[in-house]
């Protein structure tokens, strides 16, 4: 009688011979974000192109990638026709963007903790929540224009109607699932109240804070330029408007453009190294580089290539 | 070393309908360098005896009186998990215990690490430890407090047969160091018989069944015959008392 065993399985990555260079710089996830901006502009051309050919009207109305980068040019090197210049339109929504989400963290946490923690908070606070959750930008914005007119704290005030809702779940949630079992470790050492709070409570709830920052700026970031657009005097969504009115897309484009440098700026130099400062302590996770090779070596398994 | 006083001890849970007896009337008188096992059936009440002796959980009625030399004893902990903080260092672990964060503390957490073998892991998280070596800090941190007795809740029924032997050695070899007053949750009869000197037998019901001396020497080999026999022994026993253990 002859007995078959089951091939040995091994990590995959003891099988998988290495790629030619060219081919994994080709698949790495670095020459995949580098590769994204450039098909943008491939496709952009293209888009241009094929709607002139294809539709009868004004092509000029269309913004080439030249017209926006010469648009984002002229506003750095300060050569604007707008009331304020670029650093100055920031500036005024950062700083709206700053007092709103700095409002919305401190409200929001302390709504979040107490919901978290109450059951007659909780229910005191659920439905208007779910109501803030549910309110579009829109209408704080028209709301807030009609009731503070045009000054600074309309649009302070929609970044923080619209981030706080975000806070508060998040915050309760974090309440919710702290570790228990670790409060009772703390409690049969003795370890004091307030150590506790400060060593168990408050890191457990650092991914959920961390999570809620994320969505107050994000959501914050989105109030704030609708609230300027239609209830503002100064600051980017307005300045995006007062090219919306000159008829000039590449000003709208490229004042996007300017909202998506700096989110990108705020995410990968501001965001990014304080949550892995602050989240070292966690195992490093599969990237996707590897979950593909595994993935690959499945394949080989399947076929017969990767067992011997 | 600490003098252990249970007194009709009473703990239920929910309320109606819904009640459950986890203890039923215990008293028990404990003390001195003793290791203490409790085995029984799942659901007999072992692991809430436990965290009411350590004042996690309080009876429902009955008294419990820990003290060393007349004072009220300081209580040491091992969690079945070793429930250790992930965001925090293996020695800042430690230190998280610890009344003050002075050299001499940190030396004697230092000295307990050692004394489980991860002396160099001071800098590491847990995260960054095996199971195995997580239980170890677990076992470090407790002993590193010093308390007069130290309860440990089947500290190692989530560890590897192999991991588990050589850490019940290292245990045995602390607590014949540091002459604590050990009182340990098992499932395991032969993990009983192998580390203690008696061994509580509790029933269903929270009701404690039997106390049995294991009068052999240390330490105990589980292969060897006067081992088998006790343990063979102790099974017997639970045969007559209708239990159903592993």
């Amino acid at each position: 009688m002859t007995t078959h065993t089951a091939p040995r399985k091994t990590s995959p990555r003891r099988h998988t011979t290495q790629a030619p260079l060219i081919v994994r710089f080709v698949k790495s996830p670095k020459f995949a974000r580098f590769l994204f901006p450039w098909a943008v502009l491939v496709f952009w051309l293209i888009g241009n192109k094929l709607i002139q050919d294809s539709w009868d009207f004004d092509s000029s109305v269309l913004a080439t990638p030249r017209e926006v980068w010469d648009f984002m040019w002229a506003e750095i090197t300060n050569d604007t026709v707008a009331p304020d210049n670029v650093y100055r339109t920031f500036g005024i929504s950062l700083r709206r963007l700053g007092v709103g989400f700095a409002i919305a963290m401190f409200l929001g946490t302390l709504i979040g903790l107490g919901m978290g923690l109450s059951k007659a908070i909780n229910a005191f606070f659920h439905d208007w929540v779910m109501a803030l959750l549910a309110m579009p930008a829109l209408a704080w914005a028209l709301f807030l224009s009609l009731i503070f007119g045009f000054d600074n704290r309309g649009p302070t005030i929609a970044v923080i109607l619209a981030g706080i809702p975000f806070v508060i779940v998040n915050i309760r949630e974090g309440v919710r699932s702290t570790p228990r079992e670790l409060f009772d470790m703390s409690g049969a050492f003795n370890v004091p109240r307030a150590k506790t709070v400060r060593h168990v409570l408050l890191p457990s709830l650092f991914p959920f804070m961390f999570a809620a920052a994320r969505y107050a700026f994000s959501i914050g970031w989105k109030g704030l330029v609708i609230a300027e657009l239609f209830g503002g005097q100064d600051g980017a969504g307005w300045t995006m408007k007062f090219w919306y009115d000159a008829h000039r897309l590449h000003g709208v484009i490229g004042y996007s453009m300017f909202f998506v440098i700096l989110a990108l700026f705020i995410e990968n130099v501001v965001l990014e190294p304080i949550s892995r400062r602050v989240f070292k302590w966690r195992p490093a996770l599969t990237g996707p580089d590897v979950v593909e090779e595994e993935f690959q070596h499945e394949l080989d398994v399947a076929s017969g290539a990767g067992t011997l | 070393m600490a003098d252990i006083e249970i007194k009709n001890l009473h703990k239920e849970f929910g309320v109606g309908d819904d009640k459950v007896v986890a203890l039923e009337d215990v008293n028990l008188q404990l003390g001195g360098h003793v290791f203490v096992s409790i085995v029984g059936p799942s659901g007999c009440g072992k692991s809430t005896l436990l965290n009411i002796l350590s004042g996690i959980e309080t009876p429902t009625s009955g008294v419990v009186n820990i003290t060393q030399s007349g004072h009220e004893a300081a209580p040491g902990y091992v969690f079945q998990a070793a429930r250790l903080l992930p965001w925090r260092t293996v020695m800042d672990n430690l230190l998280f215990v610890q009344k003050d964060k002075s050299d001499e503390t940190r030396a004697r957490c230092q000295h307990y690490l050692e004394m489980v073998q991860l002396g160099d892991k001071g800098s590491k998280f847990p995260g960054e430890l095996s199971g195995g070596m997580q239980q170890r800090v677990g076992i470090a941190r407790a002993f590193s407090i010093e308390p007069d007795v130290l309860f440990m809740d089947e500290p190692f029924s989530h560890l590897d047969a192999i991991t588990a032997r050589s850490l019940r050695t290292e245990l045995h070899a602390m607590w014949a160091d540091t002459k604590k007053t050990i009182i340990f949750v098992t499932h395991d009869v032969g993990e009983a018989v192998e580390l203690s000197d008696r061994i509580l037998v509790f029933a269903k019901g929270g009701r404690l069944e039997d106390d049995i001396n294991i009068d052999l020497p240390f330490p105990r080999d589980p292969s060897d015959e006067k081992v088998a026999i006790a343990k063979a022994s102790v099974l017997r026993k639970f045969e007559e008392l209708d239990l159903v253990v592993s």
